[in-house]
């Protein structure tokens, strides 16, 4: 048991700050931490220049620009990227297709896929959900027919975050309609969406936002060497990256900012002779968030010291659950503290109100997607539950 | 940072365990007594025995120059079995004694309480007030040199058996720490009047004394109740397992296991913080405010573990017979001590405007 960090921790704490606050420009982290959306070039050329440092993706391979860090070091990584706000590496790419790739494909496609994948060349979307497979996602429907060397797809998927910025596309497809389980017989294909056969619809959502699609196959022709893994094994595939999408998604420091923020907000928000943080009630709230706050932050690192290899800590399936709900539970406060100024949604030219007031109560719903992907927590809770305390009905 | 126990530390908690094991209430069946624990002596002897209480104090005064995170692995496995003893009292008043006291003081009062053959417990609770580390009503004068002390303290866990009591009380505007032997005690209520007490140390040293002391307290009731909680979630996982309505066993239902699974959350974000506890309070032992995020967590978790274990169960939890509704009154019983969840929040508020957030990583 030691309180503090090795010398050489400390210092690679250091660089990473040095690097992210310097070298990739504050005007983009900014408009990144004021919640405002960004273009699609800024998210590349944030990425570029991670990728350029060796930082966009280093818990691949270290033969294709990975780092061989320890669980801490990658934890503070990523406190370091949040605390200053840089836009992270598309996750579709540096959490799903490309540990995927890495780790299931062909040496072939590793050398065509995973560079463009590290340096967003290749902005990747993700085929998985289904009208009628969601949490359930084993029970997809959309079909991959075998014909000649190409592979013909129809159906649909939805919820398909950013899908139009996307240049391709993964998707789980059933490739053996006649598997005994509906687990078997699922493939996981990867094609461009600007192939004939695609359309993409929006979805707008409760905060006025786009940013989840729907994602139509009609016959679509897909080489037959861009089926990644085994044929029929792409249940494991998702089983795979659906763990790393769990694994390190207790976004700790982004939350520690945005509750500075919301303080930041109190102290300036004015109430009766004082402001909002001199209320008891606000004052007790946010010590009771952060007090929360740093036992998840604890835990986060705990399960990275206590972490090998590929066994876990056990207590590393409670972060994605306390991650979410904290995360939300300090946007919906922060909504509170913006009051009656968050009835306005937009910035118009003329107002006295702050800029944030506008964003709080939509940014509030928007996030309430995050108990609800990556796997809902009620489902964190059936892995907890299944998994960890062995209760299986 | 690192949250790993070296082999020392493994060697302590299997001790621990194998000692608890020994003392821990028997399987009981009929009249079993309810509410707070009695002494035991066995018990405390074979704790003092072995060392537990020495645990976190210097060689010097007759400790075993370990830290604050052995306490709190001893502490976790003392809980989980049940054994509740003086434990957290007599390190509380060990702390008061090694913080506030004279070298002299500490000299001839440490090496007999942390042997175990001197039982020294603190006095804080006065009736009819909220927690408070300050005392109001029990007040110290001074005349021809002489100290004594007037009012009541009540309750004080343990001052039946105890030797000597340390006492929190008024002077003036302040309060000071006082050693006393000789007051009247009925069963947990302390009674002073004009009672000889002898000053620990100077005033002007005492609020940090008690402070310092207080922090060793939370960490020992903290970690006791999350050996309790540790205890009762594997209890109420198995009766899930096994208890079977409707023809099938209780975890074939969603809305018991997702609610287990609830408890695992609290029980793990509490053992973080508290093994946490363990490190800084090592690092700096007058750090309120590690302690008091300690004692929300733990009491927050505490409050949720315990009433679902019970829920859970059914009425089986609700019976004294079985053991699960004892660990709940236990950790209600160290909500209640050294300020509760409200009092180190508000506590915790009255700094919110000086930090802009917490860094855990030093």
């Amino acid at each position: 048991m030691r309180l503090q960090m090795s010398d050489e921790d400390a210092a690679f704490q250091q660089r990473m700050r040095d690097f992210f606050t310097t070298e990739i420009p504050a005007e983009l982290r900014e408009r990144w931490a004021a919640g405002g959306e960004l273009e699609p070039d800024d998210m590349r050329a944030a990425q570029r220049l991670l990728n350029a440092a060796g930082l966009a993706v280093p818990h691949w391979p270290v033969e294709w620009g990975g780092q061989d860090w320890t669980q801490l070091q990658r934890h503070l990584y990523l406190q370091e990227i949040q605390a200053a706000s840089v836009p992270p590496p598309l996750a579709f790419n540096a959490n799903m297709v490309g540990p995927v790739i890495a780790t299931f494909g062909s040496q072939e496609q590793k050398e065509r896929f995973l560079p463009a994948t590290a340096n967003l060349d290749i902005w990747w979307c993700q085929g998985f959900s289904e009208p009628n497979a969601g949490s359930d996602l084993a029970s997809l429907r959309t079909s991959a027919v075998l014909d000649g060397d190409e592979w013909v797809v129809n159906g649909q998927k939805t919820w398909t975050t950013l899908g139009q910025h996307a240049d391709w596309i993964f998707a789980l497809v059933r490739t053996e309609p006649d598997a005994p389980k509906k687990q078997m017989g699922i493939s996981f294909l990867v094609f461009d969406v600007k192939s004939p056969g695609v359309s993409v619809r929006p979805i707008q959502l409760i905060d006025g936002g786009h940013e989840v699609n729907e994602v139509f196959f009609d016959n679509v022709r897909v080489p037959a060497d861009q089926l990644i893994g085994e044929r029929g094994k792409g249940w494991t595939i998702a089983k795979f990256l659906l763990g790393n999408e769990r694994v390190g998604v207790a976004p700790v420091a982004s939350i520690k900012r945005a509750l500075a923020t919301a303080k930041e907000h109190a102290s300036a928000t004015r109430s009766g002779a004082g402001t909002l943080l001199d209320e008891p009630l606000i004052a007790a709230r946010f010590v009771e968030l952060e007090t929360q706050l740093s036992a998840l932050e604890l835990t986060v690192l705990r399960v990275a010291a206590n972490s090998h290899g590929d066994k876990p800590e056990p207590a590393s399936s409670i972060l994605k659950l306390r991650g979410s709900q904290l995360q939300q539970d300090v946007l919906e406060f922060t909504a509170d503290i913006a009051g009656p100024a968050s009835l306005q949604w937009s910035q118009p030219d003329d107002t006295d109100l702050e800029a944030w007031t506008a964003l709080a109560t939509p940014t509030y719903l928007n996030f309430r997607k995050a108990s609800i992907y990556g796997g809902s927590n009620e489902v964190q809770r059936s892995i907890i539950a299944s998994g960890i305390l062995g209760l299986k009905g | 940072m690192d949250f790993t126990f070296d082999d020392e530390q493994k060697a302590l908690q299997d001790a621990v365990r194998e000692l608890a094991s020994r003392h821990a209430p028997a399987e009981a069946h009929g009249d079993v007594p309810v509410g707070p624990a009695q002494h035991d002596p066995k018990a405390w002897s074979a704790i003092a025995e072995m060392g537990l209480l020495a645990l976190p104090f210097g060689e010097d005064v007759g400790g075993a120059d370990a830290s604050t995170v052995e306490v709190a692995i001893a502490a976790t496995e003392l809980g989980k079995a049940r054994v509740v003893t003086a434990y957290a009292d007599a390190l509380t008043a060990a702390g008061l004694i090694a913080f506030g006291g004279s070298d002299e003081q500490r000299a001839k009062l440490l090496p007999d309480l942390l042997d175990g053959s001197s039982l020294i417990v603190p006095a804080f609770a006065e009736p009819g007030r909220a927690w408070s580390l300050d005392a109001y009503d029990v007040t110290a004068s001074a005349a021809d040199g002489d100290v004594t002390l007037t009012g009541t303290k009540e309750p004080v866990p343990f001052a039946d058996v105890a030797d000597k009591l340390v006492v929190t009380a008024r002077v003036g505007e302040r309060t000071g720490l006082f050693l006393v032997e000789g007051a009247t005690v009925s069963g947990m209520r302390v009674r002073f009047d004009d009672t000889p007490a002898v000053a620990l140390g100077s005033i002007d040293d005492a609020a940090r004394a008690i402070q310092a002391g207080v922090n060793l307290g939370i960490l020992a009731v903290a970690a006791e109740a999350l050996g309790a909680m540790d205890a009762a979630l594997p209890m109420t996982v198995e009766y899930l397992k096994t208890r079977k309505q409707f023809g099938v066993p209780l975890a074939a239902f969603q809305t018991l296991t997702q609610r287990a699974a609830d408890m695992y959350v609290s029980l793990e974000l509490a053992r973080s913080t508290v093994l946490h506890a363990g490190m800084a309070l090592a690092a700096d032992p007058y750090d309120a405010t590690v302690a008091s995020r300690a004692k929300v967590v733990v009491g927050q978790s505490g409050r949720h573990v315990g009433q679902e274990a019970i829920q859970l169960h059914g009425g089986i939890g609700m019976t004294a017979e079985y053991a699960v509704g004892h660990f709940t009154a236990r950790i209600t019983a160290i909500e209640h001590t050294f300020g509760d969840t409200r009092w180190h929040l508000a506590a915790l508020a009255r700094d919110v405007a000086g930090h802009p957030q917490v860094d855990v990583l030093a």
